[in-house]
C-alpha cells in the first residue's frame, strides 16, 4: 500500500514536470501562422514575385482570383503529391467557371533540383490550374517567413537521396484580394478544401 | 545422428518458409509520378499472422535504389528519414500509407505510369523474400485516412 502511494506520488510529480514543460516550450514558440491569421497580424501572407518557366510570376497577377499556395519540392516523394492530389480532387468537385477562378501555385524550396521547367512539367501532371514556381535562395526565403513556413536541407548521407528536405506543409488559402485567409494540412480532405473554396468564390470581394 | 540433422534442417527450412508465407502483403500501389520525377514510393498494408519480424530490405527493377522510409510530423514540419527497418509484431497488420512509412523507389528508370506494374521483392529479418507485383496508381489523397486507421488498430487479431 505504502509503495502504492510512493509510486502515484512520483507518477503525479513527473506528469506535473511533464506538463509544465510542455507549456514553457508552446509559450517560447513563436505564433504559428494559423495564430496570426486568426489575430488579423497585417504582416502574415503577401505579395511575393518568383520565377515560372514562362517568366516571373506574382500573387499579384491573380488579384480577383481565388490562389491555393504549397511550399514543397518537386522530388518530395510523397507529402506534397498527396497535398496536390487533394488539390487536383477539390478542383475537380467545382463546376467549370469556379475552377477557372482558382489558381493552384506550387513554390518549390529546392532550387538546386527543381529548374522552373522541371516544376511546369511537375505541376502540369497535376492540374492546369497550378503551376510552379521558385527562386533565388533569398528570394524563397523572403516568402517562406512571410507565410510562416519552413524549410532546411537535410544531408543523408545513408540514403541514395543524398539529401531531403524538412518542411512544413499546408495549403494556403488565399482570398481574391490576396489576403491570405486560410491555411489547411495536407492530410486534410478534398471535400473539407473544395468547400472552402466554394465559399472564398461565392465572396466577390 | 545424420537423420536427426535432416530433420532439423527440414524444419528449420520449413519453419523460414513459414515466416515468410505469414506476412501477407495487402493493397499494395506504387505512385504514379509526374514526367521527369526520379522518384516514388511504394505502399502497402503487411499482415503479419506469425511470429515477430521486420521488414529489412526491398529491391525493384524499376529504380535505382530501394530504401525504406519514414516520415515524422514534428509539428506540422514533415521530416523524412531512411529507417533500417520496418518492426512488423506479431500478429499485427503495419501499414505503409502516405505521409508515413514507406517503400521509397530512388532514381526511377522510367516514370511510373498509371496503369502500369512493377515488381518489388520484400525481404524480412529471418533473410525470407518475397517477390510482388506492384500496380501503380495516381496518388489517393488522404481522405477517409483516419476511418480507415481506426479500423486497423480495431483489428489487431
Amino acid at each position: 500500500m505504502n509503495t502504492q502511494l510512493k509510486t502515484l506520488k512520483i507518477l503525479l510529480l513527473l506528469t506535473a514536470l511533464l506538463l509544465t514543460g510542455l507549456t514553457l516550450v508552446l509559450k517560447l514558440q513563436p505564433a504559428s501562422v494559423e495564430a496570426r491569421i486568426a489575430q488579423g497580424d497585417p504582416r502574415v501572407g503577401g505579395d511575393f514575385t518568383l520565377t515560372s518557366a514562362t517568366g516571373p510570376v506574382s500573387l499579384s497577377d491573380f488579384k480577383g482570383q481565388v490562389v491555393v499556395l504549397y511550399i514543397g519540392y518537386a522530388s518530395c516523394p510523397d507529402v506534397c503529391p498527396t497535398a496536390l492530389a487533394v488539390l487536383t480532387q477539390a478542383l475537380g468537385q467545382l463546376d467549370q467557371s469556379q475552377r477557372e477562378q482558382v489558381q493552384g501555385i506550387f513554390i518549390s524550396v529546392d532550387p538546386e533540383r527543381d529548374t522552373p521547367e522541371k516544376l511546369a512539367q511537375y505541376t502540369a501532371f497535376f492540374s492546369p490550374r497550378l503551376i510552379g514556381v521558385t527562386g533565388s535562395k533569398e528570394a524563397i526565403d523572403r516568402v517562406v517567413k512571410q507565410y510562416g513556413a519552413f524549410y532546411r536541407r537535410v544531408e543523408m548521407g545513408d540514403s541514395a537521396l543524398g539529401y531531403a528536405v524538412d518542411h512544413s506543409s499546408r495549403l494556403y488559402l488565399i482570398d481574391r484580394a490576396g489576403k491570405l485567409v486560410d491555411t489547411l494540412p495536407h492530410t486534410t480532405s478534398p471535400d473539407a478544401l473544395s468547400l472552402l473554396l466554394k465559399q472564398l468564390l461565392a465572396n466577390q470581394g | 545422428m545424420k537423420r536427426f540433422s535432416t530433420l532439423l534442417t527440414a524444419l528449420c527450412l520449413s519453419s523460414s518458409i513459414a515466416y515468410a508465407a505469414d506476412v501477407s502483403v495487402e493493397q499494395p500501389y506504387a505512385r504514379a509520378t509526374a514526367p521527369g520525377q526520379a522518384n516514388s514510393a511504394a505502399f502497402m498494408r503487411l499482415v503479419n499472422n506469425g511470429a515477430a519480424t521486420a521488414l529489412v530490405a526491398a529491391d525493384s527493377s524499376a529504380a535505382e535504389v530501394v530504401e525504406l522510409h519514414t516520415h515524422i510530423n514534428d509539428n506540422g514540419v514533415m521530416r523524412m528519414r531512411k529507417i533500417e527497418q520496418i518492426e512488423l509484431p506479431a500478429g499485427k497488420t503495419t501499414v505503409l500509407q502516405p505521409g508515413g512509412l514507406h517503400v521509397m523507389l530512388i532514381g526511377l528508370k522510367q516514370p511510373l505510369q498509371e496503369g502500369a506494374q512493377i515488381d518489388l521483392n520484400l525481404e524480412y529479418a529471418d533473410g525470407s523474400q518475397q517477390q510482388i507485383d506492384v500496380p501503380v496508381k495516381r496518388v489517393a489523397p488522404a481522405a477517409g485516412m483516419p476511418m480507415q486507421m481506426q479500423r486497423q488498430s480495431q483489428g489487431g487479431e
